[in-house]
């Protein structure tokens, strides 16, 4: 038994790592949140001061509801289009493979890359999208996609959505495989069209794969952060300003360590809040159906 | 497409079989349907590659149409003043120690995981999963202020540690759902010849991890080598910019120049993309490792 506790000592280099550049600074976070540390000079207490003033002013309690907004919209519209592809892709062996690849392609190339490039799509003048829509007779349709305010958050939003159907779809995939084929086999000697053996044969068997990638896509989207600083900086008008851009900004704009450290722990409150939420719900609703 | 449920039967004789056309025929065009659409997912990314071999003439005079001829002459401009070959080997260097640093401390740490269930290994779990869920820029500000004050900004030992720590996590967990499937019964036999702890791991648990260190590897690769933030506030010597943010200034420089921009952003994929194209299926794999299970 000694042997085995022993076995615990593996863990200390990757404990060590972790201590020091992740729980340390985790800890420093909450402690420079109660200060109005500057990044140099005396840091002052000040208490809670900072977090009084996130929850009290609409600015901040807008940018917590915009990235909150934010990741509905990209994680349900990422489960759908995974969703089709997959469908669409199993049913077809042939290309299944190649196409997979293909749109897991951006799904693995930088925010900074992808950003740029979107920039330019969106870009209201001689933007790839403007153009086309000009070239295809749809003039009407030009919009200023990044520039205008109502539709920037969902211009960036399509991006992201872009850049991860390819992952969510990888995913599904994966659990389409799992389903056994005597169970389609089934459907299909019933008489089931394609969609029906979908909508009540492959879809509740997908339970688990639908839990993790929404789990998944959740944190990852409402980490984001590049996004919206290559293509808007959080503009126009506050449109586009996240939390994350907001932190940034505190940060490396201003030089307020303080009250960006406060706006992160708010930040990492409801990162964690969520996974532990949508964990619990999900998991229940897979074990009842 | 498998046709074998389709009886052909010589004696009818009634002319062509339909059914099997019609079948045939759907089947063709649903195949054309999604080639299409998954074409279309593409589009942005052939844009950019087209892009980057036009003139801006040409960009004026025809945004969406194919470049006239191979102009390298973007990317000769490219490579010249980002500091590309530089800013690669950069990223390399930076990218490899980090996955040094987490193939070996994370299957190390795995290893006691996968194997014991109780009080301690819950909380070094546990610590993993806050970690697997924290984004990185809620640590950046205190990493910021460590560093400095250890002298760690613009060196390489700090951000590969900075980066190791992130990627940990996501590490122990890979390993430890490995080592749970493989076999007591292998260990067992290594302890009855007198070997311990260190023994066991190294020459049993380690050799059986090759398949999955190699996704891991890849996976950790392609997220050092995108990363944006880290390098961003933690290098800012000239000859120590990593490719992202050597795209990042250059094309932030110019004002989205597209004659620069798009250049950049080819080079900046384009170590990625070829290791995908090679490495595919196993990065396929790490992406639905966790759906699974």
């Amino acid at each position: 038994m000694r042997a085995r506790r022993s076995l615990y000592l593996f863990t200390i280099p990757a404990l060590l790592v972790i201590g020091l550049f992740f729980i340390h600074p985790i800890i420093l976070t909450f402690e420079m949140s109660l200060t109005n540390y500057k990044g140099i000079g005396e840091a002052k207490d000040v208490g809670w001061r900072n977090y009084e003033r996130i929850f009290t002013r609409d600015r901040y309690l807008t940018e917590i509801w915009l990235t909150l907004w934010y990741t509905v919209i990209v994680v349900s519209a990422l489960t759908v289009s995974g969703l089709f592809f997959a469908a669409m892709l199993h049913r077809l062996p042939l290309i299944r493979n190649f196409s997979r690849a293909a749109l897991y392609t951006p799904a693995m190339m930088s925010f900074v890359v992808i950003g740029y490039v979107w920039q330019f799509l969106y870009s209201p003048l001689n933007g790839g999208i403007n153009v086309a829509l000009r070239d295809l007779g749809l003039g009407a349709w030009e919009q200023n996609w990044l520039g205008d305010p109502s539709i920037a958050l969902y211009s960036v939003a399509f991006t992201q959505i872009w850049m991860f159907t390819g992952f969510t779809c990888a995913i599904f995939l994966a659990g389409f495989a799992g389903i056994p084929e005597e169970i389609n086999e089934a459907g299909r000697l019933e008489g089931a069209s394609s969609w029906q053996r979908f909508r009540y044969l492959e879809l509740p068997l997908l339970g688990p794969s639908i839990t993790v990638s929404v789990m998944l896509t959740t944190i990852g989207t409402l980490k984001t952060f590049e996004l919206p600083f290559i293509l808007t900086k959080g503009g126009p008008d506050g449109a586009t300003r996240l939390l994350s851009i907001d932190i940034i900004d505190n940060l490396f704009g201003q030089y307020k360590f303080g009250f960006a450290s406060a706006l992160s722990v708010v930040m990492l409150v409801i990162v964690l809040a969520v996974a532990f939420v949508q964990n619990k719900v999900l998991r229940d609703r897979e074990h009842t159906s | 497409m498998s046709l074998t449920e389709t009886q052909s039967a010589p004696q009818e004789r009634a002319g062509p079989d339909w059914d099997l056309i019609r079948r045939r025929a759907k089947s063709i065009l649903v195949h054309g349907v999604v080639l299409t659409l998954v074409a279309i997912m593409l589009l942005p990314l052939v844009y950019m590659v087209m892009m980057s071999f036009k003139t801006s003439t040409e960009i004026a005079q025809d945004p969406l149409g194919l470049p006239n001829s191979l102009y390298w002459g973007n990317y000769m401009a490219a490579l010249s003043s980002m500091g590309y070959v530089r800013s690669v080997i950069n990223s390399l260097g930076i990218t490899l120690s980090v996955i040094v640093v987490v193939v070996f401390a994370g299957a190390m740490a795995a290893y006691p995981l996968a194997r014991m269930q109780n009080r301690i290994s819950r909380v070094i779990v546990m610590v993993m999963a806050l970690g697997l869920a924290t984004p990185n820029f809620v640590t950046i500000t205190p990493i910021y202020v460590i560093f400095r004050d250890l002298g760690l900004l613009d060196s390489y030992l700090g951000i590969v540690l900075a980066f190791a720590a992130l990627k940990l996590p996501l590490a122990v967990f890979f390993y430890t759902s490995f080592i749970a499937a493989i076999p007591m019964e292998l260990e067992e036999a290594a302890r009855l010849d007198n070997c311990n702890n260190w023994q066991v791991f190294w020459h049993v648990i380690r050799p059986l991890l090759a398949p999955v260190t190699a996704t891991l590897s890849l996976f950790v690769m392609i997220m050092v080598w995108n990363d944006f933030i880290y390098p961003l506030l933690l290098l800012t010597d000239k000859d120590k910019l990593t490719v992202m943010i050597a795209v990042y200034k250059f094309v932030g420089n110019t004002g989205i120049d597209p004659t620069k921009l798009f250049p950049a952003a080819v080079l900046g994929s384009l170590p990625l993309l070829l290791m995908f194209a090679v490495f595919q299926r196993k990065i396929m794999a790490g992406a639905t490792a966790g759906a699974v299970k």
